[in-house]
């Protein structure tokens, strides 16, 4: 298996402050990667970096072959490096169907062409992706919804079909759990374990820690902008510096209560 | 040395930019608005204490002096019965007492402003404060209109000039031989200059010192904070509101010797250009920046004098390109530099439903307009054809202000260049009709080929101006795109060199011809301009466009433009390229506009600049507004509604005083209503809903669960 992703040394720094650290991440074609970490440990951040939305100060990205520095953000999506967003941002006039078709429809210079003379621009694979994708975040039925008069939780969702509706190899999701409650969630989980077996690579930053620690492969830990910590969800788990990181107490003294407790919180999302 | 002289005698034009550019910033920071009708509040007091000092101008026109009109007008006009009645509905005038003295008339003037200010912010900005800044925009632009036209309606003619009173005159003599330079300075300049600091200073005092500059810069700095601390952020805001005006009103009256008042009104280009050098925070730095600003296009005109300067650049083209060259650097380089960035929601955006059955409604909106045309009735030709003109300008509108979400001012101004640049590129030097005074060299090229010309002239002026787009949005592009309206007026069309002698006289377009077909409206042989071949021209252009504009809202890019007005972070998330869709936007918007242009050359006897004034500009974005800026329908309603389109036609016809200012006016108030109401979306989708709940009751279903809706969703926008 090849590196879909691969970050070295990436180092975003705002005004003196390093909030990605020389963090060095490896993504594997078919794989389903995760990010964990406390509150402002530079997780979304990373992902900005990653796709474009803020420049970085040193280190490289290599997706897929191609060097991401001198990409725009539309463009690495375009390449099929997409991503959700932790704060929503859907297109609020817009049907459902409609937001995902934003996404979905290549564009070239004859688009507009096409529009005016109302040529059909859609195709058989456009609409299964679309249905799949509506599917897989569990939101059929409501296409033609306005995501404005949705529950949070399923706008969140919109988000997440909507980067899958634009055929994405690699998907970087920002917490699209925040705000289910955990049937959701396991649902969810569910759901986003099948993508695997549509060729879509899958990176998940969440706070739901019984998420997170059922369904990826391989995890990443991040603090202060730097990784503390990589390997399966079992081997981090257990590994010290993870649970004094989350827990803000001194590793050595609370470690054995700490990873029952997270044992115990992975059990309750298994069940 | 010439140079020098210019910096000095541009203090004086500086000194008011500074003040209104204070008055902007106060009012900036006390409601977050920028208030693109600061310099219509100035004229509308330049006007009062003119009239009630009794100065009539060079035309004579002035009545005894000594009254005060109240900023309305009677908005009945005076129709058949109610005429003989002379029934008054609504007082404007008010008779104060003859040839008041200069102090009584300062402070009844100040207090008309402070009034004024007052209005606004009840009426206006007030009701608009949690809505998008696209309506805040629009509301403050309907009060530019509003006052603009009320300012003539009870003013009459703005041809007036005043002499001044105190050191603000210009009847002293002026100061011989300024600083050793042999040239003559007249004598208010250091005054006014001496009074833009002073006054400054002791604004910049007030809100440092006080504890209601400090109660306002808090509320500035953070709303919630400063309620939190006891205090009213409305009442700081409508106290700002007054300043604000107050300080517009005196900058109008002191530079009132220089200028005539109606010239105010676009003065507030400047003064945004002012206002943004001091960071639209800083009142120092506006009075700083308007001073550097009268100085700056001052030292320009007077290189004008050299040898070395190029004919092609005019005088008044270089001190109206000034303060666009300001706004464009501070935008650029104090701007936001990422050029993507999520939108805060405020409120929501107006709906833009994709029209349903367009061919039907096209079919059916040719069939009226040919029955209307002269093919069978001969009467409405003219205004006919001016509402099709109207409609294809507000096209433009509804792809770029509705479904792109840009808010430019300057697509009729597109048009305008257009209009000339077929005219000239289709003269050849020879007179079109025997009775013409002068001729237009040119080209001579035929007809599709000009008029092609012309079309491209406009989109790659729409496309430069879409270029701050990119790295700018909303507000500032409104202020980047009035400033350009007034910069492309005296630097494009008024300018000899590059137009020729289209610039300045009144010329039809010679050979209108498409294909062997003559389409121009001016009849050769009964010399009107109603010839039915143009109005089947205006009809068919007009239909595919809209037909275009329909087909682009219910495509690809449709979708893609309504996308990025919603959320350019997510669009460009989604794979949209952002740019090359706003330019695309910019684009198809102007090529719309340049179209409109065309007829505009092939329709009227004669194309001036003064067809295309920025305030005629303002009135096509007031209507199409009120009648829906999101749908094609929108922009039908509007083009009939506007001022010698259609319904208005019919209005004035029908009654009396119904003139251009009144419609003007009646459509600035009907923006702001529109904006405030029904959060822009304007008429058309107004009677669409209604209709819709009409049938929906009639059949007895789904009435109360629709009601249900409706509370919801206005409980959601009030939360």
């Amino acid at each position: 298996m090849s590196n879909l992703l691969e970050t070295k040394d990436l180092t975003v720094t705002f005004g003196g402050l390093n909030a990605n650290d020389h963090v060095d991440i490896e993504v594997t074609q078919g794989s389903f990667v995760g990010l964990i970490g406390p509150n402002g440990a530079g997780k979304t951040t990373f992902i900005d970096a990653i796709t474009g939305f803020v420049p970085t100060s040193a280190g490289s990205a290599i997706f897929n072959g191609h060097d991401l520095s001198e990409l725009k953000p539309h463009e690495r999506a375009q390449l099929g490096l997409v991503r959700t967003f932790q704060s929503l941002e859907l297109f609020e006039d817009l049907s459902v169907r409609d937001n995902l078709l934003v996404a979905a429809h290549p564009t070239s210079w004859y688009t507009l062409l096409l529009d005016v003379l109302r040529m059909r621009q859609s195709n058989d694979e456009i609409e299964k992706r679309i249905e799949w994708a509506l599917e897989v975040a569990g939101l059929t039925g409501l296409e033609e919804e306005l995501p404005t008069d949705l529950p949070h939780g399923q706008r969140k969702l919109v988000g997440v079909a909507r980067a899958l509706a634009a055929q994405p190899n690699l998907v970087l999701l920002d917490e699209p759990a925040a705000g289910l409650d955990t049937a959701e969630s396991n649902a969810l989980g569910g759901h986003l374990r099948g993508l695997l077996d549509h060729d879509v690579t899958v990176f998940l930053i969440d706070h739901d820690m019984g998420l997170v620690l059922s369904v990826c492969d391989y995890i990443y830990v991040m603090d202060f902008g730097k990784i503390i910590a990589a390997g399966t969800p079992e081997e981090v788990r257990t590994n010290p510096e993870v649970v004094a990181a989350y827990l803000g107490e001194e590793a050595g003294e609370a470690q054995a209560r700490s990873a029952e407790e997270l044992r115990g919180m992975s059990d309750t999302a298994g069940e | 040395m010439e140079l020098l002289f210019g910096l000095f005698a541009g203090l004086a034009s500086g000194s008011v930019f500074a003040l209104l550019g204070a008055g902007l910033v106060i009012a900036y920071r006390g409601s977050g608005v920028i208030n693109f009708a600061h310099g219509s509040v100035a004229a509308y007091a330049a006007f009062t204490w003119d009239e009630l000092r009794d100065m009539p101008g060079p035309t004579g026109i002035g009545n005894e002096g000594g009254s005060i009109y109240l900023p309305w007008f009677d908005p009945i006009p005076e129709w058949g019965f109610l005429k003989a009645l002379h029934i008054n509905n609504l007082p404007v005038e008010i008779h104060i007492m003859t040839d008041p003295p200069a102090w009584l008339a300062m402070i009844i003037t100040l207090m008309m402003s402070a009034f004024i200010g007052l209005l606004m912010h009840f009426l206006v900005f007030r009701p608009l404060r949690n809505s998008p800044m696209l309506a805040k925009v629009v509301g403050s632009v309907g009060i530019m209109l509003y006052l603009q036209a009320v300012a003539l309606l009870n003013f009459g003619n703005s041809n007036r000039a005043d002499d001044g009173f105190w050191v603000f005159n210009s009847t002293s003599e002026p100061i011989t031989n300024f600083i050793g330079m042999d040239k003559n300075l007249p004598r208010s300049t250091p005054y006014l200059a001496v009074a833009a600091l002073i006054i400054g200073f002791g604004a910049w005092a007030l809100y440092r010192y006080t504890r209601f500059g400090l109660a306002t810069r808090a509320a500035d700095e953070n709303e919630k904070g400063a309620t939190l601390l006891g205090y009213s952020p409305q009442f700081l805001a409508g106290l700002n509101w007054v300043i604000s005006s107050v300080l517009a009103g005196l900058a109008g009256v002191i530079f009132l010797h220089k200028t005539m008042p109606n010239q105010l009104n676009l003065y507030v280009v400047s003064a945004l250009a002012a206002a943004l050098v001091g960071s639209l925070t800083s009142i120092p730095g506006a009075i700083a920046g308007g001073l550097g600003l009268g100085a700056f296009a001052s030292m320009g005109v007077s290189a004008t004098s050299y040898e070395w300067w190029p004919d092609w650049l005019p005088v008044d083209g270089v001190r109206a390109f000034a303060p666009v060259l300001v706004v464009i650097l501070v935008l650029y380089f104090r701007g936001h530099k990422l050029p993507i960035r999520g939108t805060v929601g405020l409120g929501r955006q107006p709906r833009a439903p994709a029209t349903k059955h367009p061919v039907v409604g096209v079919g059916v909106g040719v069939v009226i307009a040919l029955v209307m045309s002269n093919i069978f009735i001969s009467k409405w030709e003219s205004t006919l054809t001016m509402t099709l003109v109207a409609i294809l300008a507000m096209l433009s509108l509804v792809v770029l202000l509705g479904f792109l979400g840009q808010i430019s001012l300057v697509q009729w101004t597109l048009a305008g260049i257009s209009s000339f640049v077929l005219i000239r590129l289709a003269s050849d030097g020879v007179k079109v009709r025997p009775m013409d005074f002068f001729v237009v060299t040119g080209p001579g090229w035929p007809d599709p080929l000009a008029a092609l010309g012309g079309v491209v002239a406009a989109v790659l002026l729409g496309l430069l101006i879409g270029i701050p787009a990119l790295r700018i949005r909303g507000v500032q592009l409104a202020v980047v795109t009035l400033a350009s309206i007034v910069a492309i007026e005296d630097l494009l069309m008024r300018n000899r060199p590059v137009m020729g002698t289209a610039a300045h006289t009144m010329n039809p377009t010679p050979k209108p011809e498409w294909f062997g077909q003559y389409v121009g409206a001016l009849d050769e042989n009964s010399n009107q301009t109603d010839y039915w071949k143009f109005t089947l021209f205006a009809i068919i252009v007009t239909a595919l466009a809209g037909l275009f504009v329909v087909n682009l809202r219910r495509g690809v890019t449709g979708r893609r433009f309504l996308a990025i007005r919603s959320n350019e972070r997510a669009a460009a998330a989604a794979g949209v390229n952002v740019a090359r869709t706003k330019m695309l936007g910019f684009g198809v918007s102007s090529f719309l506009a340049g179209l409109a242009g065309v007829l505009i050359a092939y329709k009227m006897p004669m194309v001036t600049s003064e067809f295309f004034s920025p305030f005629v500009g303002l009135a096509m974005i007031a209507f199409v507004y009120l009648g829906g800026i999101t749908t094609v329908w929108g922009a039908v309603l509007g083009g009939m509604l506007v001022g010698g389109g259609l319904l208005s036609e019919f209005g004035s016809l029908h009654f009396e005083g119904i003139t251009q200012a009144y419609i003007n006016a009646v459509g600035g108030i009907g923006l702001i209503v529109n904006a405030i109401l029904t959060s822009g979306e304007g008429i058309s989708l107004l009677v669409t809903n209604q209709a819709k709940a009409l049938v929906a009751s009639m059949r007895g279903t789904d009435t109360q669960e629709n009601h249900a809706d409706e509370i919801v969703s206005t409980e959601k926008e009030s939360v």
